[in-house]
């Protein structure tokens, strides 16, 4: 497993050097947070206010993914643990140059099953496995600080993250699960996302097509 | 020997206030003002707003809703002394500003005992400090080090440009900043 996570990240590292347009980090921090104290000022509602930015995020990742893997050239992941693997390692390096640390977990004893991972193809990996992304640093919230009302009204800044996590693996057929554990803005002390596999998806024949 | 630091908007508002107590010795007795002063006064930010409206004729920021906390009027004549000197300075500030193109402006007042510092921002705002003792190169290393903790609060997206700076984090910084400087 080590041989593929050296190669895993040295794939993620030509990635982000081979792409030519990069932005400037401090206009992208401060884009995202405009974008969010409008969205706060429109729905005043922070739980609102959450589910839109999930909502973008998942327009972001259903796109996203298709850049991903037209530059990155990967196969098939051969479980829901490689998932993690690539996700951070190849994944956010090449995007925003930040290497979370991932941690698995199996699903809980109840769930197992592998019906639908045989149906999907030979994707192995139980249903309800999961894992999580620890951020150490965070491009979008460089130099935010939460006030007490979107503290109190459980506002997920980078929820953004989650969206495009949820987009993006939906468009590779599997159904997942993303929300934040916890936040350093909120004054927890890592800012991890879990990634919870619901289900693998089957192909589906589009309406209309009978 | 105390500081007062006092961070004013372009349309003067005032958005943040510090009185700091120098552990440096200072050359002079002890003033009767400094020693009844508090030596963290944020909480009494209303207050200090309530006071600022009525002692001078700047009061743009009436909407902040007087509180008429017994403490800082209660305070004595010290603070609203403090106040009016920061207020009265405003108007040397600008003059200042017109001629000398630079950021930090050195003493532009003296009052009594008290030296009005001053240091103004490409965005214009203005950095008052009042003090007692002489001391250009700290307090222009003091106001760098504001300056900086400033521009990192203004990156903050919920912060806007004339809102009170009630970041603890800012805060902590310009005291910890202050005690190394002053």
């Amino acid at each position: 497993m080590s041989a593929n996570t050296k190669q895993f990240k040295s794939i993620g590292d030509d990635l982000w050097k081979s792409r030519n347009e990069k932005i400037n980090a401090e206009l992208f921090t401060l884009t995202y947070g405009a974008l969010v104290i409008q969205l706060i000022q429109d729905y005043e509602d922070h739980s609102e206010v959450n589910k839109q930015l999930e909502k973008m995020g998942y327009n972001i990742g259903t796109r996203l993914i298709e850049d991903f893997l037209a530059r990155s050239n990967m196969g098939r992941c051969s479980d829901f643990k490689e998932v993690g693997e690539v996700i951070s390692k190849v994944g956010f390096k090449a995007f925003l140059n930040i290497s979370p640390t991932v941690t698995h977990a199996a699903a809980p004893q109840a769930a197992n099953t592998t019906t639908g991972a045989s149906a999907a193809g030979g994707l192995a990996g139980s249903v309800g496995s999961s894992f999580s992304l620890i951020l150490d640093e965070n491009p979008l919230a460089e130099f935010v600080e939460l006030p007490d009302e979107a503290l109190e009204g459980g506002l997920w800044f980078s929820n953004v993250y989650c969206g495009v996590l949820r987009g993006a693996l939906e468009m590779v057929q599997m159904q997942v699960e993303a929300t934040f554990v916890s936040d350093v803005l909120r004054g927890d002390d890592t800012t991890e996302i879990r990634v919870k596999l619901v289900k693998y998806l089957e192909e589906e024949v589009p309406v209309g097509d009978d | 020997m105390s500081h007062h630091l006092f961070l004013l908007s372009p349309s003067d508002t005032p958005l943040y206030q510090l009185t700091h107590q120098s552990t440096r010795p200072a050359q002079s007795t002890t003033s009767a003002l400094s020693s009844n002063l508090p030596s963290w006064s944020a909480s009494a930010f209303a207050g200090t707003v309530a006071a600022l409206s009525g002692a001078s004729s700047i009061s743009s920021s009436g909407a902040q809703g007087a509180s008429s906390k017994g403490g800082p009027v209660g305070g004595g004549q010290d603070r609203h002394v403090v106040q009016m000197i920061a207020n009265a300075s405003l108007d040397v500030i600008e003059e200042t500003m017109k001629t000398n193109g630079a950021m930090y402006l050195k003493s532009v007042e003296k009052f009594n005992e008290w030296t009005v510092s001053a240091f103004v921002t490409p965005g214009n705002m203005k950095f008052v400090l009042l003090h007692e003792s002489k001391n250009d190169d700290g307090i222009k290393s003091f106001f760098m080090d504001v300056w900086e903790n400033y521009v990192k609060t203004m990156m903050n997206p919920f912060h806007t440009a004339h809102t009170p700076i009630r970041s603890v984090v800012f805060d902590n910084k310009v005291r910890a900043s202050a005690k190394k400087y002053l």
